[in-house]
Protein backbone atom coordinates (compact mmCIF):
# COMPACT_ATOMS: atom_id res chain seq x y z
CA UNK A 1 0.00 0.00 0.00
CA UNK A 2 2.93 2.13 0.62
CA UNK A 3 4.59 1.62 -2.17
CA UNK A 4 1.35 2.28 -4.46
CA UNK A 5 0.75 5.53 -2.82
CA UNK A 6 4.53 6.54 -3.34
CA UNK A 7 4.36 5.13 -7.47
CA UNK A 8 1.20 7.37 -7.53
CA UNK A 9 3.42 10.46 -5.80
CA UNK A 10 5.83 9.98 -7.98
CA UNK A 11 4.31 10.00 -10.87
CA UNK A 12 1.87 13.01 -10.00
CA UNK A 13 5.37 15.09 -9.50
CA UNK A 14 6.96 14.18 -12.46
CA UNK A 15 4.04 14.98 -14.17
CA UNK A 16 3.45 18.26 -12.79
CA UNK A 17 7.48 18.50 -13.36
CA UNK A 18 6.80 18.04 -17.14
CA UNK A 19 3.81 20.27 -17.67
CA UNK A 20 5.89 23.33 -16.27
CA UNK A 21 8.28 22.61 -18.30
CA UNK A 22 6.70 21.97 -21.68
CA UNK A 23 7.14 23.62 -24.82
CA UNK A 24 5.37 27.55 -24.94
CA UNK A 25 2.72 26.39 -27.10
CA UNK A 26 1.30 24.07 -25.09
CA UNK A 27 1.07 26.39 -21.82
CA UNK A 28 -0.36 28.83 -24.27
CA UNK A 29 -2.85 26.70 -24.86
CA UNK A 30 -3.75 25.95 -21.49
CA UNK A 31 -3.43 30.02 -20.96
CA UNK A 32 -6.57 29.93 -23.68
CA UNK A 33 -8.44 27.06 -21.74
CA UNK A 34 -8.07 29.27 -18.43
CA UNK A 35 -9.13 32.21 -19.81
CA UNK A 36 -12.13 30.75 -21.30
CA UNK A 37 -12.95 29.09 -18.29
CA UNK A 38 -12.75 32.55 -16.62
CA UNK A 39 -15.99 33.81 -18.77
CA UNK A 40 -18.88 31.81 -16.87
CA UNK A 41 -17.00 32.15 -13.97
CA UNK A 42 -17.01 35.68 -13.81
CA UNK A 43 -20.74 35.44 -14.93
CA UNK A 44 -21.35 33.33 -11.94
CA UNK A 45 -19.89 35.41 -9.63
CA UNK A 46 -21.63 38.30 -10.96
CA UNK A 47 -24.89 36.54 -11.03
CA UNK A 48 -24.07 35.57 -7.48
CA UNK A 49 -23.43 38.50 -6.11
CA UNK A 50 -26.29 40.77 -7.20
CA UNK A 51 -28.89 38.08 -7.43
CA UNK A 52 -30.07 39.42 -3.80
CA UNK A 53 -29.89 43.08 -4.52
CA UNK A 54 -31.71 42.53 -7.55
CA UNK A 55 -34.33 40.68 -5.63
CA UNK A 56 -34.14 43.16 -3.29
CA UNK A 57 -34.66 46.12 -5.59
CA UNK A 58 -37.61 44.33 -7.06
CA UNK A 59 -39.36 43.39 -3.89
CA UNK A 60 -39.32 47.34 -2.64
CA UNK A 61 -40.17 49.40 -5.83
CA UNK A 62 -39.94 52.64 -5.56
CA UNK A 63 -41.13 55.62 -7.38
CA UNK A 64 -38.78 58.88 -8.54
CA UNK A 65 -40.56 61.99 -8.81
CA UNK A 66 -38.97 64.26 -10.84
CA UNK A 67 -39.88 67.97 -10.46
CA UNK A 68 -39.76 70.69 -13.22
CA UNK A 69 -37.32 72.39 -14.14
CA UNK A 70 -38.71 75.93 -12.84
CA UNK A 71 -39.93 74.39 -9.53
CA UNK A 72 -38.67 77.01 -6.06
CA UNK A 73 -37.76 76.00 -2.88
CA UNK A 74 -41.54 76.65 -1.87
CA UNK A 75 -42.64 74.15 -4.72
CA UNK A 76 -40.45 71.55 -3.26
CA UNK A 77 -41.28 72.11 0.30
CA UNK A 78 -45.20 71.79 -0.92
CA UNK A 79 -44.63 68.59 -2.58
CA UNK A 80 -42.57 67.53 0.49
CA UNK A 81 -44.77 67.84 3.02
CA UNK A 82 -47.91 66.76 0.72
CA UNK A 83 -45.74 63.18 0.37
CA UNK A 84 -45.02 63.22 4.56
CA UNK A 85 -48.45 63.89 4.90
CA UNK A 86 -49.75 60.86 2.43
CA UNK A 87 -50.07 57.60 4.32
CA UNK A 88 -49.62 55.19 1.46
CA UNK A 89 -45.81 56.75 1.12
CA UNK A 90 -42.93 54.97 3.51
CA UNK A 91 -40.10 56.98 3.27
CA UNK A 92 -39.21 59.73 0.96
CA UNK A 93 -35.71 60.27 -0.07
CA UNK A 94 -34.64 63.99 -1.66
CA UNK A 95 -31.99 64.59 -3.99
CA UNK A 96 -30.93 67.98 -5.05
CA UNK A 97 -30.19 68.91 -8.53
CA UNK A 98 -27.03 70.12 -7.15
CA UNK A 99 -26.35 66.89 -5.44
CA UNK A 100 -27.78 64.87 -9.00
CA UNK A 101 -24.97 66.69 -11.36
CA UNK A 102 -21.91 66.63 -8.74
CA UNK A 103 -22.86 62.76 -8.54
CA UNK A 104 -22.75 63.12 -12.31
CA UNK A 105 -19.81 64.89 -12.21
CA UNK A 106 -17.57 62.07 -10.29
CA UNK A 107 -19.43 59.56 -11.82
CA UNK A 108 -17.50 60.33 -15.27
CA UNK A 109 -15.03 61.85 -14.44
CA UNK A 110 -16.25 65.35 -15.90
CA UNK A 111 -14.50 67.78 -13.31
CA UNK A 112 -15.71 71.18 -14.00
CA UNK A 113 -18.87 70.52 -15.71
CA UNK A 114 -20.70 72.44 -13.73
CA UNK A 115 -19.16 75.69 -14.56
CA UNK A 116 -19.20 75.03 -18.11
CA UNK A 117 -22.53 74.94 -18.04
CA UNK A 118 -24.96 78.15 -17.96
CA UNK A 119 -27.60 76.66 -15.54
CA UNK A 120 -27.84 72.79 -14.46
CA UNK A 121 -30.21 70.77 -16.80
CA UNK A 122 -31.04 68.34 -14.07
CA UNK A 123 -33.69 68.22 -11.89
CA UNK A 124 -34.61 67.80 -8.08
CA UNK A 125 -35.88 64.88 -7.73
CA UNK A 126 -38.05 62.43 -4.70
CA UNK A 127 -36.88 59.00 -4.33
CA UNK A 128 -40.39 57.68 -2.82
CA UNK A 129 -40.64 54.30 -1.01
CA UNK A 130 -44.17 53.17 -1.23
CA UNK A 131 -45.80 50.87 1.41
CA UNK A 132 -47.69 48.85 -0.78
CA UNK A 133 -45.71 45.92 -2.89
CA UNK A 134 -49.12 45.68 -5.13
CA UNK A 135 -48.41 46.15 -8.60
CA UNK A 136 -51.44 48.00 -9.37
CA UNK A 137 -52.11 49.95 -5.95
CA UNK A 138 -48.60 51.23 -7.33
CA UNK A 139 -49.77 52.22 -10.17
CA UNK A 140 -52.59 54.36 -8.44
CA UNK A 141 -49.71 55.83 -6.64
CA UNK A 142 -47.82 56.68 -9.17
CA UNK A 143 -50.73 58.48 -11.03
CA UNK A 144 -51.69 60.01 -7.97
CA UNK A 145 -48.04 61.52 -7.08
CA UNK A 146 -47.55 62.45 -10.82
CA UNK A 147 -50.55 65.10 -10.60
CA UNK A 148 -49.01 66.83 -7.73
CA UNK A 149 -47.84 70.35 -8.40
CA UNK A 150 -44.73 71.33 -10.09
CA UNK A 151 -44.21 67.54 -10.57
CA UNK A 152 -42.73 66.99 -14.25
CA UNK A 153 -42.91 62.73 -14.15
CA UNK A 154 -43.50 59.91 -11.81
CA UNK A 155 -40.99 57.14 -12.65
CA UNK A 156 -41.81 53.98 -11.53
CA UNK A 157 -38.46 52.36 -10.59
CA UNK A 158 -40.00 48.45 -10.45
CA UNK A 159 -40.20 48.29 -14.17
CA UNK A 160 -36.34 48.59 -14.86
CA UNK A 161 -35.77 46.12 -11.63
CA UNK A 162 -37.75 43.59 -13.09
CA UNK A 163 -36.16 43.39 -16.20
CA UNK A 164 -32.80 43.52 -14.67
CA UNK A 165 -34.29 40.99 -12.62
CA UNK A 166 -35.41 38.98 -15.69
CA UNK A 167 -31.97 39.55 -17.46
CA UNK A 168 -29.63 38.37 -14.50
CA UNK A 169 -32.03 35.15 -14.72
CA UNK A 170 -31.20 35.19 -18.89
CA UNK A 171 -27.02 35.81 -17.65
CA UNK A 172 -27.65 32.53 -15.16
CA UNK A 173 -29.14 30.52 -17.48
CA UNK A 174 -26.11 31.50 -20.06
CA UNK A 175 -23.52 30.86 -17.66
CA UNK A 176 -24.55 26.94 -17.02
CA UNK A 177 -24.52 27.16 -20.56
CA UNK A 178 -21.26 28.13 -21.10
CA UNK A 179 -20.04 26.44 -18.08
CA UNK A 180 -21.45 23.08 -20.08
CA UNK A 181 -19.65 23.75 -23.51
CA UNK A 182 -16.25 24.99 -21.45
CA UNK A 183 -16.55 21.84 -19.70
CA UNK A 184 -16.90 19.88 -22.58
CA UNK A 185 -14.62 21.92 -24.10
CA UNK A 186 -11.95 21.08 -21.23
CA UNK A 187 -12.34 17.75 -22.04
CA UNK A 188 -11.59 17.58 -25.45
CA UNK A 189 -8.26 20.04 -25.40
CA UNK A 190 -7.46 17.11 -22.67
CA UNK A 191 -8.14 14.78 -24.92
CA UNK A 192 -6.11 16.31 -27.87
CA UNK A 193 -3.12 17.27 -25.76
CA UNK A 194 -3.00 13.37 -24.41
CA UNK A 195 -3.25 12.04 -27.96
CA UNK A 196 -0.26 13.66 -28.65
CA UNK A 197 1.83 12.33 -25.99
CA UNK A 198 1.01 8.98 -26.21
CA UNK A 199 1.61 9.34 -30.35
CA UNK A 200 4.70 11.02 -29.34
CA UNK A 201 5.85 8.64 -26.46
CA UNK A 202 4.49 5.47 -29.04
CA UNK A 203 8.14 3.92 -28.91
CA UNK A 204 8.45 4.09 -24.97
CA UNK A 205 4.87 2.75 -24.53
CA UNK A 206 5.84 0.14 -26.84
CA UNK A 207 8.96 -1.21 -25.30
CA UNK A 208 7.21 -0.56 -21.93
CA UNK A 209 4.57 -2.54 -22.61
CA UNK A 210 6.86 -5.16 -23.98
CA UNK A 211 8.81 -5.81 -21.31
CA UNK A 212 6.12 -5.50 -18.42
CA UNK A 213 4.41 -2.17 -17.73
CA UNK A 214 0.43 -2.84 -17.06
CA UNK A 215 -1.81 -0.70 -18.76
CA UNK A 216 -2.70 1.54 -15.42
CA UNK A 217 1.69 1.81 -15.51
CA UNK A 218 1.20 3.37 -18.37
CA UNK A 219 -1.83 5.55 -18.33
CA UNK A 220 -0.97 7.07 -14.82
CA UNK A 221 1.63 9.65 -15.87
CA UNK A 222 -1.14 10.68 -18.81
CA UNK A 223 -3.81 11.23 -16.57
CA UNK A 224 -1.79 12.62 -13.77
CA UNK A 225 -0.66 15.26 -16.19
CA UNK A 226 -3.98 16.11 -17.26
CA UNK A 227 -4.87 16.28 -13.94
CA UNK A 228 -2.71 19.13 -13.15
CA UNK A 229 -3.66 20.37 -16.58
CA UNK A 230 -7.27 21.14 -15.48
CA UNK A 231 -6.33 22.10 -11.94
CA UNK A 232 -4.04 25.01 -13.46
CA UNK A 233 -6.46 25.72 -15.45
CA UNK A 234 -8.92 25.73 -13.16
CA UNK A 235 -6.46 27.84 -10.64
CA UNK A 236 -5.86 30.45 -13.84
CA UNK A 237 -9.31 30.90 -14.30
CA UNK A 238 -9.43 31.46 -10.72
CA UNK A 239 -6.31 34.36 -10.45
CA UNK A 240 -7.90 35.95 -13.84
CA UNK A 241 -11.43 36.34 -11.85
CA UNK A 242 -10.53 37.44 -8.93
CA UNK A 243 -8.37 40.24 -10.79
CA UNK A 244 -11.22 41.04 -12.77
CA UNK A 245 -13.47 41.59 -9.85
CA UNK A 246 -10.79 43.78 -7.96
CA UNK A 247 -11.09 46.18 -11.11
CA UNK A 248 -14.62 46.04 -11.34
CA UNK A 249 -15.33 46.61 -7.57
CA UNK A 250 -14.31 50.35 -7.55
CA UNK A 251 -16.68 50.98 -10.54
CA UNK A 252 -19.56 48.77 -8.86
CA UNK A 253 -19.62 50.20 -5.00
CA UNK A 254 -19.81 53.74 -6.79
CA UNK A 255 -22.86 52.16 -9.01
CA UNK A 256 -24.91 51.00 -5.91
CA UNK A 257 -23.66 53.81 -3.85
CA UNK A 258 -26.29 55.74 -6.10
CA UNK A 259 -29.37 54.24 -5.04
CA UNK A 260 -28.28 53.69 -1.42
CA UNK A 261 -27.20 50.23 -1.89
CA UNK A 262 -23.99 48.13 -0.65
CA UNK A 263 -23.05 46.14 -3.58
CA UNK A 264 -19.93 44.26 -4.25
CA UNK A 265 -18.78 41.16 -6.82
CA UNK A 266 -17.28 38.61 -4.26
CA UNK A 267 -14.81 35.94 -5.37
CA UNK A 268 -15.04 32.47 -5.18
CA UNK A 269 -15.27 30.64 -1.42
CA UNK A 270 -13.13 28.29 -0.40
CA UNK A 271 -15.52 25.22 -0.61
CA UNK A 272 -16.83 26.89 -4.29
CA UNK A 273 -12.84 27.31 -5.18
CA UNK A 274 -12.07 23.31 -4.16
CA UNK A 275 -15.58 22.37 -6.01
CA UNK A 276 -13.94 24.28 -9.58
CA UNK A 277 -10.63 22.27 -9.31
CA UNK A 278 -12.24 19.06 -8.70
CA UNK A 279 -14.47 19.73 -11.62
CA UNK A 280 -11.87 21.12 -13.86
CA UNK A 281 -9.00 18.24 -13.01
CA UNK A 282 -11.98 15.40 -13.51
CA UNK A 283 -12.80 16.78 -16.59
CA UNK A 284 -9.18 16.95 -17.91
CA UNK A 285 -8.76 13.36 -16.65
CA UNK A 286 -11.66 11.96 -18.34
CA UNK A 287 -10.76 13.36 -21.56
CA UNK A 288 -7.38 11.98 -20.88
CA UNK A 289 -8.66 8.34 -20.27
CA UNK A 290 -11.04 8.64 -23.22
CA UNK A 291 -7.90 9.27 -25.49
CA UNK A 292 -5.14 6.41 -23.69
CA UNK A 293 -8.16 3.67 -23.69
CA UNK A 294 -8.35 4.99 -27.35
CA UNK A 295 -4.25 4.98 -28.47
CA UNK A 296 -3.06 2.90 -26.33
CA UNK A 297 -5.12 -0.40 -27.63
CA UNK A 298 -3.40 0.72 -30.98
CA UNK A 299 0.01 0.10 -29.72
CA UNK A 300 1.29 -3.37 -29.36
CA UNK A 301 1.10 -5.84 -27.69
CA UNK A 302 -1.61 -5.99 -26.34
CA UNK B 1 10.40 -24.19 -15.43
CA UNK B 2 8.97 -23.77 -19.11
CA UNK B 3 6.42 -26.26 -20.29
CA UNK B 4 5.02 -26.30 -23.86
CA UNK B 5 2.20 -28.35 -24.24
CA UNK B 6 0.77 -29.10 -27.69
CA UNK B 7 1.50 -25.30 -28.89
CA UNK B 8 0.31 -23.83 -32.01
CA UNK B 9 0.39 -20.46 -33.07
CA UNK B 10 -1.54 -19.20 -36.01
CA UNK B 11 -0.97 -15.26 -36.79
CA UNK B 12 -3.83 -13.18 -38.24
CA UNK B 13 -3.69 -13.95 -41.85
CA UNK B 14 -3.41 -18.58 -41.49
CA UNK B 15 0.63 -18.01 -41.32
CA UNK B 16 1.17 -20.73 -38.67
CA UNK B 17 4.54 -20.06 -37.05
CA UNK B 18 4.27 -22.69 -34.42
CA UNK B 19 2.71 -26.20 -35.05
CA UNK B 20 1.84 -29.01 -32.08
CA UNK B 21 5.27 -27.81 -30.54
CA UNK B 22 5.60 -29.88 -26.41
CA UNK B 23 8.80 -29.44 -24.72
CA UNK B 24 10.29 -28.70 -21.77
CA UNK B 25 12.83 -26.20 -20.43
CA UNK B 26 14.10 -26.79 -16.88
CA UNK B 27 14.65 -23.87 -14.00
CA UNK B 28 18.50 -22.95 -14.12
CA UNK B 29 18.70 -24.56 -17.88
CA UNK B 30 20.58 -23.07 -20.24
CA UNK B 31 18.79 -24.09 -23.86
CA UNK B 32 19.80 -23.15 -27.37
CA UNK B 33 17.21 -22.16 -30.13
CA UNK B 34 18.34 -22.85 -33.33
CA UNK B 35 16.59 -22.64 -37.16
CA UNK B 36 16.20 -20.31 -40.24
CA UNK B 37 14.75 -17.61 -40.73
CA UNK B 38 11.05 -17.76 -40.26
CA UNK B 39 11.87 -21.02 -38.40
CA UNK B 40 9.44 -19.50 -35.73
CA UNK B 41 12.60 -18.96 -33.28
CA UNK B 42 10.77 -15.28 -32.41
CA UNK B 43 7.51 -16.91 -31.98
CA UNK B 44 8.46 -19.30 -29.54
CA UNK B 45 10.18 -16.67 -27.08
CA UNK B 46 7.19 -13.97 -27.42
CA UNK B 47 4.96 -16.53 -26.19
CA UNK B 48 6.82 -17.76 -23.31
CA UNK B 49 6.95 -13.75 -22.93
CA UNK B 50 3.37 -13.60 -22.91
CA UNK B 51 3.84 -10.89 -26.37
CA UNK B 52 1.98 -13.29 -28.26
CA UNK B 53 -0.41 -16.05 -26.83
CA UNK B 54 -0.68 -19.54 -28.48
CA UNK B 55 -3.39 -20.25 -30.63
CA UNK B 56 -3.85 -23.59 -28.72
CA UNK B 57 -2.13 -25.56 -26.06
CA UNK B 58 -0.85 -24.98 -22.88
CA UNK B 59 2.31 -22.61 -22.36
CA UNK B 60 3.63 -23.00 -18.55
CA UNK B 61 5.76 -20.54 -17.24
CA UNK B 62 7.03 -20.64 -13.45
CA UNK B 63 3.92 -22.44 -12.71
CA UNK B 64 1.48 -20.92 -14.36
CA UNK B 65 -0.52 -21.25 -17.43
CA UNK B 66 -0.49 -18.03 -19.91
CA UNK B 67 -3.14 -19.40 -22.22
CA UNK B 68 -5.29 -19.14 -19.02
CA UNK B 69 -4.47 -15.71 -17.75
CA UNK B 70 -6.23 -13.01 -18.44
CA UNK B 71 -4.59 -10.10 -20.86
CA UNK B 72 -4.33 -7.33 -17.93
CA UNK B 73 -2.70 -10.57 -16.21
CA UNK B 74 0.14 -10.63 -18.37
CA UNK B 75 2.20 -7.51 -18.06
CA UNK B 76 3.37 -8.98 -14.63
CA UNK B 77 4.50 -12.23 -15.89
CA UNK B 78 7.35 -10.12 -18.00
CA UNK B 79 8.03 -8.52 -15.40
CA UNK B 80 10.09 -11.79 -13.81
CA UNK B 81 11.03 -12.75 -17.17
CA UNK B 82 14.63 -10.68 -19.09
CA UNK B 83 14.34 -10.42 -22.43
CA UNK B 84 16.80 -9.54 -25.49
CA UNK B 85 14.84 -8.50 -28.62
CA UNK B 86 16.11 -9.13 -32.10
CA UNK B 87 15.22 -5.78 -33.35
CA UNK B 88 17.05 -3.97 -29.67
CA UNK B 89 13.86 -1.56 -29.33
CA UNK B 90 16.42 0.58 -27.44
CA UNK B 91 15.03 3.82 -26.44
CA UNK B 92 17.28 6.43 -28.58
CA UNK B 93 16.01 9.64 -27.20
CA UNK B 94 17.44 8.99 -23.96
CA UNK B 95 20.78 7.94 -22.73
CA UNK B 96 22.26 4.90 -21.82
CA UNK B 97 21.42 4.96 -17.94
CA UNK B 98 18.07 5.72 -18.87
CA UNK B 99 17.37 2.95 -21.05
CA UNK B 100 18.28 0.28 -18.32
CA UNK B 101 16.49 2.30 -15.65
CA UNK B 102 13.07 1.55 -17.73
CA UNK B 103 12.46 -2.24 -16.30
CA UNK B 104 13.11 -0.47 -12.77
CA UNK B 105 10.70 2.14 -13.22
CA UNK B 106 8.26 -0.82 -14.13
CA UNK B 107 7.95 -2.46 -11.16
CA UNK B 108 8.24 0.28 -8.83
CA UNK B 109 11.88 -0.51 -7.21
CA UNK B 110 13.05 2.12 -4.99
CA UNK B 111 14.91 5.11 -6.78
CA UNK B 112 18.38 5.18 -5.15
CA UNK B 113 18.85 1.13 -4.71
CA UNK B 114 17.69 1.33 -8.50
CA UNK B 115 20.85 3.69 -9.63
CA UNK B 116 23.10 1.11 -8.22
CA UNK B 117 21.79 -1.50 -9.71
CA UNK B 118 21.75 0.48 -13.00
CA UNK B 119 25.16 0.72 -12.53
CA UNK B 120 25.70 -2.39 -11.66
CA UNK B 121 23.85 -3.86 -14.77
CA UNK B 122 25.74 -1.72 -16.62
CA UNK B 123 29.53 -2.68 -15.04
CA UNK B 124 28.55 -6.19 -16.12
CA UNK B 125 28.34 -5.81 -19.68
CA UNK B 126 31.14 -3.84 -19.47
CA UNK B 127 29.10 -0.42 -20.55
CA UNK B 128 29.57 1.82 -16.94
CA UNK B 129 31.44 4.22 -18.58
CA UNK B 130 28.98 4.66 -21.08
CA UNK B 131 26.07 5.75 -18.86
CA UNK B 132 25.65 9.16 -19.80
CA UNK B 133 26.04 8.46 -23.67
CA UNK B 134 23.75 8.41 -26.23
CA UNK B 135 22.73 4.79 -27.72
CA UNK B 136 22.95 6.16 -31.46
CA UNK B 137 26.79 6.98 -30.35
CA UNK B 138 27.19 2.82 -29.63
CA UNK B 139 28.51 0.42 -32.01
CA UNK B 140 26.55 -2.61 -32.72
CA UNK B 141 28.44 -4.61 -30.21
CA UNK B 142 27.43 -1.78 -27.10
CA UNK B 143 24.26 -1.51 -28.50
CA UNK B 144 23.49 -5.57 -27.99
CA UNK B 145 25.48 -5.10 -24.43
CA UNK B 146 23.00 -2.09 -23.87
CA UNK B 147 19.90 -4.77 -24.12
CA UNK B 148 21.53 -7.28 -22.43
CA UNK B 149 21.88 -4.79 -19.28
CA UNK B 150 18.28 -3.96 -19.65
CA UNK B 151 17.34 -7.30 -19.64
CA UNK B 152 18.80 -8.40 -16.13
CA UNK B 153 19.04 -5.25 -14.54
CA UNK B 154 15.67 -6.47 -12.24
CA UNK B 155 17.38 -10.17 -12.27
CA UNK B 156 14.41 -11.94 -13.51
CA UNK B 157 14.30 -15.87 -13.50
CA UNK B 158 14.35 -16.31 -17.12
CA UNK B 159 16.53 -14.67 -19.75
CA UNK B 160 15.33 -14.83 -23.14
CA UNK B 161 17.69 -13.65 -25.51
CA UNK B 162 16.75 -13.23 -29.64
CA UNK B 163 19.45 -13.79 -31.58
CA UNK B 164 21.59 -11.49 -29.26
CA UNK B 165 25.16 -12.38 -31.47
CA UNK B 166 23.60 -11.17 -35.03
CA UNK B 167 25.88 -9.12 -36.88
CA UNK B 168 28.86 -9.30 -34.53
CA UNK B 169 32.30 -10.85 -35.28
CA UNK B 170 32.69 -14.04 -33.65
CA UNK B 171 35.26 -13.05 -30.83
CA UNK B 172 32.67 -10.27 -29.74
CA UNK B 173 30.08 -12.96 -29.98
CA UNK B 174 31.73 -15.00 -28.18
CA UNK B 175 32.44 -12.42 -25.51
CA UNK B 176 28.36 -12.06 -25.39
CA UNK B 177 27.50 -15.40 -24.83
CA UNK B 178 30.26 -15.94 -22.17
CA UNK B 179 27.87 -13.38 -20.73
CA UNK B 180 24.88 -14.94 -20.97
CA UNK B 181 26.72 -18.18 -19.17
CA UNK B 182 27.58 -16.11 -16.30
CA UNK B 183 23.61 -15.10 -15.69
CA UNK B 184 23.69 -19.65 -16.12
CA UNK B 185 25.60 -19.71 -13.63
CA UNK B 186 23.93 -18.00 -11.01
CA UNK B 187 20.68 -20.15 -11.43
CA UNK B 188 19.28 -17.56 -13.95
CA UNK B 189 17.04 -20.17 -16.74
CA UNK B 190 18.62 -18.68 -20.45
CA UNK B 191 16.82 -19.34 -23.56
CA UNK B 192 18.76 -18.28 -26.83
CA UNK B 193 18.09 -18.31 -29.94
CA UNK B 194 20.94 -18.26 -33.26
CA UNK B 195 20.86 -19.19 -36.70
CA UNK B 196 23.92 -19.91 -36.25
CA UNK B 197 25.04 -23.02 -34.62
CA UNK B 198 29.08 -22.96 -34.95
CA UNK B 199 28.42 -21.21 -31.78
CA UNK B 200 26.47 -23.25 -30.05
CA UNK B 201 27.88 -26.70 -30.48
CA UNK B 202 30.91 -25.16 -28.65
CA UNK B 203 29.00 -25.08 -25.56
CA UNK B 204 27.65 -28.35 -25.50
CA UNK B 205 24.01 -27.60 -24.38
CA UNK B 206 20.69 -28.77 -25.55
CA UNK B 207 19.93 -27.18 -28.47
CA UNK B 208 16.25 -27.32 -29.98
CA UNK B 209 16.00 -27.25 -33.58
CA UNK B 210 12.90 -25.46 -35.29
CA UNK B 211 12.10 -25.93 -39.11
CA UNK B 212 9.04 -24.35 -40.24
CA UNK B 213 7.25 -23.96 -36.72
CA UNK B 214 8.38 -28.11 -36.06
CA UNK B 215 11.23 -29.59 -34.25
CA UNK B 216 13.93 -30.33 -37.00
CA UNK B 217 15.98 -34.28 -37.04
N1 LIG C 1 3.18 -10.64 -36.48
C1 LIG C 1 3.16 -11.59 -37.43
N2 LIG C 1 2.08 -11.68 -38.25
C2 LIG C 1 2.03 -12.64 -39.20
N3 LIG C 1 2.98 -13.53 -39.39
C3 LIG C 1 4.08 -13.50 -38.60
C4 LIG C 1 4.21 -12.52 -37.59
N4 LIG C 1 5.38 -12.71 -36.96
C5 LIG C 1 5.96 -13.77 -37.55
N5 LIG C 1 5.18 -14.24 -38.55
C6 LIG C 1 5.45 -15.41 -39.40
O1 LIG C 1 5.68 -16.53 -38.57
C7 LIG C 1 6.75 -17.29 -39.03
C8 LIG C 1 7.82 -17.41 -37.95
O2 LIG C 1 8.36 -16.13 -37.70
P1 LIG C 1 9.44 -15.86 -36.60
O3 LIG C 1 9.64 -14.40 -36.53
O4 LIG C 1 9.06 -16.55 -35.37
O5 LIG C 1 10.71 -16.55 -37.26
P2 LIG C 1 12.22 -16.52 -36.76
O6 LIG C 1 12.64 -17.94 -36.62
O7 LIG C 1 12.38 -15.66 -35.60
O8 LIG C 1 12.94 -15.88 -38.02
P3 LIG C 1 14.20 -14.90 -38.04
O9 LIG C 1 15.41 -15.76 -37.85
O10 LIG C 1 14.16 -14.31 -39.40
O11 LIG C 1 14.01 -13.93 -36.96
C9 LIG C 1 7.27 -16.59 -40.29
O12 LIG C 1 6.70 -17.24 -41.39
C10 LIG C 1 6.72 -15.21 -40.20
O13 LIG C 1 6.41 -14.68 -41.45
MG1 LIG D 1 13.32 -13.96 -35.15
Amino acid sequence: MKHFLYLHLLSARQALVKILRQPFGSLLSLLMLSVALALPLALYLGVESTQAWVGKLTATPQISLFMELSAEDADLAAVKSSLAGNPKVKSVSFVSKAEALAGLEKRNGLDGLAADLDSNPLPDAFVVTPVTLEPGELEMLQKELSGLPMVESAQFDASWAKRLYGMVELVRHLTLFLGAALGLALVLVTHNTIRMQILAHRDEIEVSKLIGASDNFIRRPFLYHALWQGILAGLIAWGLTGWLVATANPAVREFAQLYNEQLELRTLTPFELLAMLAATGVLAMLGARLAANHHLRQIEPH
Amino acid sequence: MIQFDQVTKRYPGGNEALKNLSFAIDSGEMVFLAGHSGAGKSTLLKLIAGIERATSGGVLVNGQNLSKLRPSQLPYVRQHIGLVFQDHKILFDRPVFDNVMLPLNIIGFDRRDAAKRVRAALDKVGLLGKEKSMPIHLSGGEQQRLCIARAVVHRPSILLADEPSANLDRAYALDIMELFKSFHQVGVTVVISAHDETLMEDYGRRIIRLREGQFAA
